[in-house]
């Protein structure tokens, strides 16, 4: 059975204006795994997610959910797929239990059933006591976990997130975490989420790839990624900024690539532990006091920076 | 079928009760219609006095506020609609199994009873006014059933306009056709009193004037056969020209490119 599969082969999507938002991408999420896709503004998650879910066609490729074409079969595609898109779909009008009534509705069930499915939702995501109220007046975390909610209703075997936490402070942010991770633990819901924030896809996924300019760069599981990289990363914090400037200069040669924050330098070398030693030679040769000094393998954040040459989170 | 339904009774009841718990969605349009009716009824009333004017003011201009009220109710179908698109709840429903045809009707038919409302309370001040219809109570179901066959008209126009704007802006700049559609016509006085020739002409392919001139028949004069269905062959062409172009500007809005 392909229940709770993604398939993708060679999609390309050509808005019109020529903006080729995807360029052939191909990827393939099993049953039950957490898969994230990680890429910056405008790299084209979401004109993928609105691909698979049946709410724009490609330009060109195919892709399978549960087994069913995209193109041909949208109809099944939507029974097997709880979508929450970047932008939240929510009538501001009205209150959190009557969208959820209506989204059961909608999905055949009869109005006993739906009033009981909302009640539990409300449950479930904390919102019992604002399920009268009209969600226009629900702050920024509320609407994201009705928006979650509403998504869930059918009880979908494939859940689509884009961006669930962007905007959001971290208390909001990690309750959300929270929610998907056990919708993917107990429930086994596959799931398919997008994001910018490194630390999420780090945290949640089992899977990630990083697309950019409409083309997958890299894919793997978050450890391979970090070791694909081949680099460890040497972290010295100084006494000062200055002397973080000064020592940043000496040990340039020594490096890769390094980058500066105020008083703590980054270095990027191959084979950490056996360079440590001229690290200190260099810094001791100029009587540089260091505070600290440490050796880590590359943070997803580094992989992010090498493959799409930017911060993560900017344009 | 009863997916169908189902899908379209849930949509209307959202959309009456997004209706009713934003007033200035309803109130100002039934405002205009009061305006029409008490200061034209009392500023114009004279007009009645001039030869070859048959019956009340009153009775001439109520099918002007009515058609005002049925422009409001059915026009706002195309404002939720635009709503739903700009905060996103279109592309919510979009995403469930609905059928499509119901997410575009449930606004429509909530349009369409909100006319209705309108179009029953104006007669009913109309009364306290004193209307005196001259075809009875039955005068009043055609006057109403006149006003929901343009409503759908304009329901479908009104429709289409914001499925292909998709922004509130545009779809409002398009109900501005209301303006030529009620006052290029026998608005104020009849037809035959309008002394300019070009305005004669509008007003004469204008299919706004059949739906006052039907009414006006059935209040004023009593069951006088033409003009009643003059005007019902009005809500023909203009339905099958709105609706049809509604019905191409779904299937495009709806058009997954
Ligand atoms: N409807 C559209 N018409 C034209 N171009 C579009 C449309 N939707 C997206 N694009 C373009 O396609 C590219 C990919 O956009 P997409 O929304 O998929 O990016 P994203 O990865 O989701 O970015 P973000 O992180 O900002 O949400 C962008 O260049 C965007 O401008
Ligand atoms: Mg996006």
């Amino acid at each position: 059975m392909s229940a709770g599969t993604i398939e993708v082969y060679d999609l390309q999507k050509t808005f019109k204006g020529d903006v080729q938002a995807l360029k052939g991408v191909s990827l393939s999420v099993g049953k039950g795994e957490f898969f994230a896709f990680l890429g910056p503004n405008g790299a084209g998650k979401s004109t993928t997610i609105q691909i698979l879910t049946t709410l724009i066609s490609p330009t060109s490729g195919r892709a399978l959910v549960s087994g069913y074409d995209v193109l041909t079969q949208p109809e099944q595609v939507r029974l097997e797929i709880g979508v929450a898109l970047q932008e939240t779909g929510i009538d501001p009008a009205l209150t959190g239990r009557e969208l959820l009534e209506i989204q059961a509705r909608h999905f055949g069930m009869s109005s006993v059933a739906a009033k009981k499915r909302a009640v539990e939702l409300l449950e479930k995501i904390n919102l019992t006591e604002d399920a009268n109220r009209r969600c226009g007046n629900y702050s920024g975390g509320m609407r994201r976990r009705l928006d979650l909610a509403l998504s869930l209703v059918h009880r979908p075997n494939i859940l689509f997130l884009d961006e669930p936490t962007t905007g959001l402070d971290p208390v909001n942010r990690i309750a959300i975490w929270e929610e998907i991770r056990n919708l993917n633990q107990q429930l086994g819901t596959t799931i398919f989420l997008t994001t910018q924030y490194l630390e999420e896809a780090d945290q949640l996924a089992e899977r990630i790839s990083i697309i950019d300019k409409g083309q997958i760069v890299i894919s793997g599981t978050p450890k391979e990624l970090k070791r694909r990289i081949g680099m460890d990363v040497i972290e010295m914090h100084f006494a000062d900024e200055a002397a973080a400037t000064r020592g940043a200069q000496l040990l340039a040669g020594l490096c890769k690539q390094h980058t500066q924050q105020r008083e703590i330098v980054k270095c990027f070398v191959e084979d950490g532990t056996r360079r440590l030693p001229d690290f200190v030679r260099t810094l001791d040769a100029e009587s540089l006091q260091i505070h600290s000094l440490n050796l880590a393998p590359p943070t997803l954040d580094d992989v992010f920076i090498q493959v799409t040459g930017k911060k993560e989170g900017t344009a | 079928m009863t997916r169908f339904f189902i899908d379209t009774w849930v949509q209307t009841v959202r959309h009456l009760l997004v209706i009713m718990r934003n007033p200035f969605i309803f109130l100002p349009n039934i405002m205009i219609s009061l305006f029409f009716l008490f200061v034209y009824q009392g500023g114009l009333s004279s007009v009645a006095n001039l030869p070859g004017f048959e019956g009340s003011y009153l009775a001439f201009i109520l099918p002007v506020s009515i058609v005002s009220a049925a422009i409001g109710g059915s026009g706002g179908a195309g404002q939720s609609l635009v709503r739903d698109l700009e905060n996103g709840y279109f592309s919510r429903l979009l995403l469930t199994p609905a059928t499509r045809i119901s997410i575009v009707l449930g606004p429509m038919i909530a349009g369409m009873i909100q006319l209705l409302v309108q179009t029953v309370l104006i007669l009913i001040v109309a009364l306290f006014l004193g209307l005196d219809s001259a075809s009875g109570i039955l005068g009043f179901v055609v006057v109403i059933a006149l006003a929901a066959g343009f409503g759908l008209a304009f329901a479908g126009y009104s429709v289409g306009v914001s499925l292909r704007a998709k922004n509130a802006q545009a779809s409002q700049a398009g109900t501005f056709i209301f303006f030529p559609l009620i006052f290029l016509s026998s608005t104020f006085v009849p037809l035959e009193f309008i002394e300019a020739e070009w305005l004669k002409w509008v007003a004469t392919i204008n299919p706004t004037t059949y739906i006052f001139e039907g009414m006006r028949a059935v209040l004023i004069e009593g069951w006088q056969w033409a003009p009643i269905l003059q005007g019902l062959l009005a809500i023909s062409i203009m339905c099958a020209l709105t609706i049809t172009f509604a019905s191409m500007s779904a299937r495009k809005a709806l058009n997954r490119d």
